[in-house]
C-alpha cells in the first residue's frame, strides 16, 4: 500500500475527470445512506406540499376566476407543490454545509485529493437526488387525490429531470450563501426570506398574466418560473411549446450558480 | 547544491518549515516566522498554548490556506505550489468532529475510501485494516451518534488512515477525552506507526502528550518556534531542579508569603532561577539545590511561614513549558498526574 501511494507521487498530475465524477459519485452515495438511516425527515417534509394540494387545491378549484387553461386547479398547481417541495430540500442543503463547516468535516474534504468544484457540484447534486426523492413521495399522493398525469412515461421523465436540475441548482444557490453567512442562524433567516417569495414569484399557483407588472418582472427573471413551465407541460397540460427555452433557462441558470458557489467555496473554510 | 541533489537530501525529511508567517486579515500575526524540519518516520509533537498557532501551522501545511510568506515542503512538494500532490500523501484529522455521524462507522470510511478513489478490489481490506488498527471492529456497524467521544476520535483516525499516508497529520488528537480513552487512541496509533512507519506531526497542549509519545517536541509560542529537541533533551536543557514547599494550610502563614515580598526576595536569592506559588505549594526552580534549600528554608522561616513537606523534582517538561512558553498547565486538566505532588 505505501509503494502504491508512493507510485502516486510520481504522477504529477492534474485533477482527472474522472477523480472529480468519482468524488460526485461518493457524494451521492453518502446522500443516500443518510436518507436510508434516517427517512422521517423526507415524510415530514411531504406533510406540507400534501396539504397545499389536499386543502387549498380542493378549496381553490371551486373558484372559476383562475385561467388554467380548462385544467382542474388541483392539477394545475401540482407542478409547483412539487417543485417547492424540492426546493425546500435544495435550499436548506446550505445548513448542511453550514453545519459541516462548524465541525471539521469540510475542512476534512477540502484536505482530500479532489478538485473543489468536485466538492461543491457533487454536494448540489447529491442534494438534487435528494430533493427528486421527496417528489417521488409526493407524486403518488397526488395520483390519488386526482391528479390526472400525462401518461407518456418520457414525458414524466423528462419532468423528473427538470425537477432535479432545477434542485440542483437551487442546492448550489444555497451553498453559495452559506459559504457567505457563516452562522445557522443567519443562513436560516435568508432561507426562510428566499423560498416563499419564489413560489409567489413565479407560475406555480396563478398564470403570470394575473400578476401585477412588477410582480411580472421578477417571475421572467425567476428560474422557478421556467422549470413550473416545463413540469407543467410534461406532467399535466402536455403543451411543451416551451419546453426548449424552459430547459435552455434552466441550464444557463445552473452553469452560472454552480461556478458562482465553486468560486465562494474556496472561501467558506477560511 | 544542484536542485537533484536537494531533491535527494529532501527524502530524509519530511517536513521542512522555512520562515512561515501567516497574519489573518491584515491583524492577527498567528504565525510568525516558523522555521522546523520534520525527519520522516518520527512522531513530531507541537506543543503550545491555546492560541498560540498550532492548529494555523497545520491548516497552511494541509494546503488549506496559503502562508503569507515563507515555504513549506512535504516529502520536497511545495504546500502552495504543489497542494495536489501533497493532498495525496498526507492525512489529517481536525480538531474538531470530523465524521458524519448520521451513517455508520463502516459507512464513512466507505466514502472516504472511495473519495480517495481505493480500488473497489482493496476496498474492503483497506477499511477493515483500518478498523481494525483503531480497535473498531466491533462498532463498525453502529451509527456514528451512539460512538462515545473516544471511539468517535479513533474512527477519525481510521479515516484518514485508510489510505496509509506519509505523514498523519493530527489537531489535537485526544482534546476533551478522558484518560483512559486517551490511552486507547495512543496505543493503537503506536501501533499502527511501528507497522507502517509512517510520520506523525501532532498538536498538543498536554505536555504528558508531548513526553511519552514523541520523538521529537517543538514548543512554539506565539507564533513562533521558542524550543526543539527530544523531551529528555529539553528537560536536560533546564540545569536545574525544582523544591517544592508545602505550605501548612494556615491563613497566617500563606498571608505572610505574600504581605513582605517573601517571593521576591526568595527570587533574588543566589542560584534561584524563579519561584511560583500554586494553592499551598511553593516551587523554587533553583541550579544546586544542596546549596540553595538551606537559603531558602533560613528566609521561610525568619518571616514564619509554617512547612508540612519539602521535595526536590528533577524538571518536568511542564517546567520547560513554563520557562519557554511564559505558563505553567493546569495540572488536573491533563489527567496524568505528576509533579512534586
Ligand atoms: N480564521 C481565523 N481568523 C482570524 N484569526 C484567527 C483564525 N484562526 C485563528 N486565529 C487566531 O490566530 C491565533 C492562533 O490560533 P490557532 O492557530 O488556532 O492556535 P492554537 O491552535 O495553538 O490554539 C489566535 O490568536 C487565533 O485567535
Ligand atoms: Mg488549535
Amino acid at each position: 500500500m505505501l509503494e502504491c501511494v508512493s507510485k502516486e507521487i510520481n504522477q504529477v498530475t492534474t485533477m482527472a475527470p474522472t477523480e472529480s465524477l468519482r468524488e460526485m459519485f461518493a457524494m451521492i452515495e453518502l446522500e443516500m445512506r443518510r436518507l436510508r438511516h434516517d427517512r422521517t425527515e423526507i415524510y415530514t417534509r411531504a406533510v406540507q406540499p400534501i396539504l397545499w394540494l389536499a386543502v387549498y387545491g380542493t378549496v381553490m378549484s371551486h373558484v372559476r376566476d383562475i385561467p388554467t387553461g380548462g385544467i382542474p386547479y388541483i392539477d394545475y398547481i401540482t407542478p409547483g407543490v412539487l417543485l417547492q417541495s424540492t426546493i425546500f430540500v435544495s435550499v436548506f442543503y446550505g445548513l448542511t454545509i453550514v453545519w459541516e463547516r462548524e465541525t471539521g468535516i469540510l475542512k476534512r474534504l477540502l484536505v482530500a485529493p479532489s478538485s473543489r468544484y468536485a466538492t461543491v457540484i457533487g454536494r448540489a447534486i447529491a442534494s438534487g437526488v435528494r430533493a427528486t426523492v421527496q417528489a417521488l413521495i409526493i407524486f403518488p399522493v397526488a395520483i390519488l387525490l386526482g391528479v390526472k398525469f400525462i401518461s407518456n412515461p418520457l414525458y414524466i421523465l423528462a419532468a423528473f429531470l427538470m425537477l432535479f436540475m432545477i434542485s440542483g441548482g437551487f442546492a448550489a444557490l444555497s451553498i453559495f450563501v452559506a459559504s457567505l453567512m457563516k452562522t445557522r442562524e443567519r443562513f436560516m433567516g435568508i432561507g426562510q426570506a428566499m423560498i416563499m417569495p419564489l413560489f409567489f414569484a413565479s407560475n406555480a399557483l396563478y398564470p403570470i398574466s394575473l400578476m401585477p407588472p412588477f410582480l411580472q418582472s421578477i417571475a421572467f427573471v425567476n428560474p422557478l418560473t421556467y422549470a413550473v413551465d416545463a413540469v407543467r407541460g410534461l406532467m399535466i397540460s402536455g403543451n411543451v411549446t416551451n419546453i426548449f427555452a424552459d430547459f435552455t433557462a434552466v441550464i444557463v441558470f445552473d452553469i452560472l450558480i454552480f461556478t458562482a458557489a465553486s468560486i465562494s467555496f474556496r472561501k467558506i473554510i477560511e | 547544491m544542484t536542485y537533484a541533489k536537494l531533491q535527494k537530501v529532501n527524502m530524509k525529511i519530511a517536513l521542512e518549515i522555512d520562515r512561515l508567517t501567516k497574519i489573518y486579515e491584515g491583524r492577527v500575526n498567528a504565525l510568525d516566522g516558523v522555521d522546523l524540519e520534520v525527519k520522516d518516520g518520527v512522531i513530531f509533537a507541537l506543543l503550545g498554548p491555546n492560541g498560540s498557532g498550532k492548529t494555523t501551522l497545520m491548516r497552511v501545511l494541509t494546503t488549506q490556506f496559503r502562508p503569507t510568506s515563507g515555504v513549506a515542503r512535504a516529502f520536497g512538494h511545495d504546500v502552495v505550489r504543489e497542494d495536489a500532490q501533497v493532498r495525496k500523501i498526507i492525512g489529517y484529522v481536525p480538531q474538531e468532529m470530523s465524521v458524519w455521524t448520521d451513517i455508520t462507522g463502516f459507512e464513512n470510511l466507505l466514502i472516504y475510501a472511495k473519495i480517495y478513489g481505493v480500488s473497489s478490489s482493496s476496498r474492503n481490506k483497506c477499511i477493515q485494516d483500518a478498523l481494525q488498527s483503531m480497535g473498531l471492529e466491533e462498532v463498525e456497524g453502529k451509527l456514528v451518534k451512539k460512538y462515545s467521544g473516544g471511539m468517535i476520535r479513533r474512527l477519525e483516525i481510521a479515516c484518514a488512515l485508510l489510505v496509509k499516508p506519509r505523514i498523519l497529520f493530527l489537531d489535537e488528537p485526544t482534546l476533551g477525552l478522558d484518560p483512559s480513552a486517551r490511552k486507547a487512541v495512543w496505543e493503537n496509533l503506536m501501533s499502527f506507526k511501528k507497522e507502517y512507519g509512517t510520520t506523525v506531526f501532532f498538536n498538543t497542549h498536554y505536555m504528558d502528550e508531548a513526553d511519552l509519545y514523541s520523538d521529537e517536541v517543538a514548543i512554539i509560542n506565539k507564533g513562533k518556534i521558542v524550543k526543539f529537541g527530544t523531551a529528555s533533551d529539553l528537560k536536560r536543557s533546564l540545569h536545574s531542579e525544582i523544591i517544592s514547599f508545602l505550605l501548612a494550610d494556615d491563613q497566617t502563614g500563606m498571608g505572610r508569603l505574600f504581605r513582605s515580598n517573601v517571593l521576591d526576595r526568595i527570587k533574588a536569592l543566589n542560584l534561584v532561577d524563579d519561584a511560583v506559588v500554586h494553592g499551598t505549594v511553593l516551587d523554587v526552580t533553583v541550579e544546586d539545590g544542596e546549596v540553595a534549600l538551606p537559603a531558602i528554608m533560613e528566609l521561610l522561616n525568619c518571616e514564619g511561614v509554617k512547612l508540612k513537606r519539602v521535595k526536590a523534582t528533577n524538571p518536568t517538561l511542564d517546567d520547560v513549558f513554563l520557562k519557554y512558553a511564559g505558563m505553567r498547565q493546569q495540572r488536573n486538566q491533563s489527567g496524568y498526574h505528576h509533579g512534586p505532588n
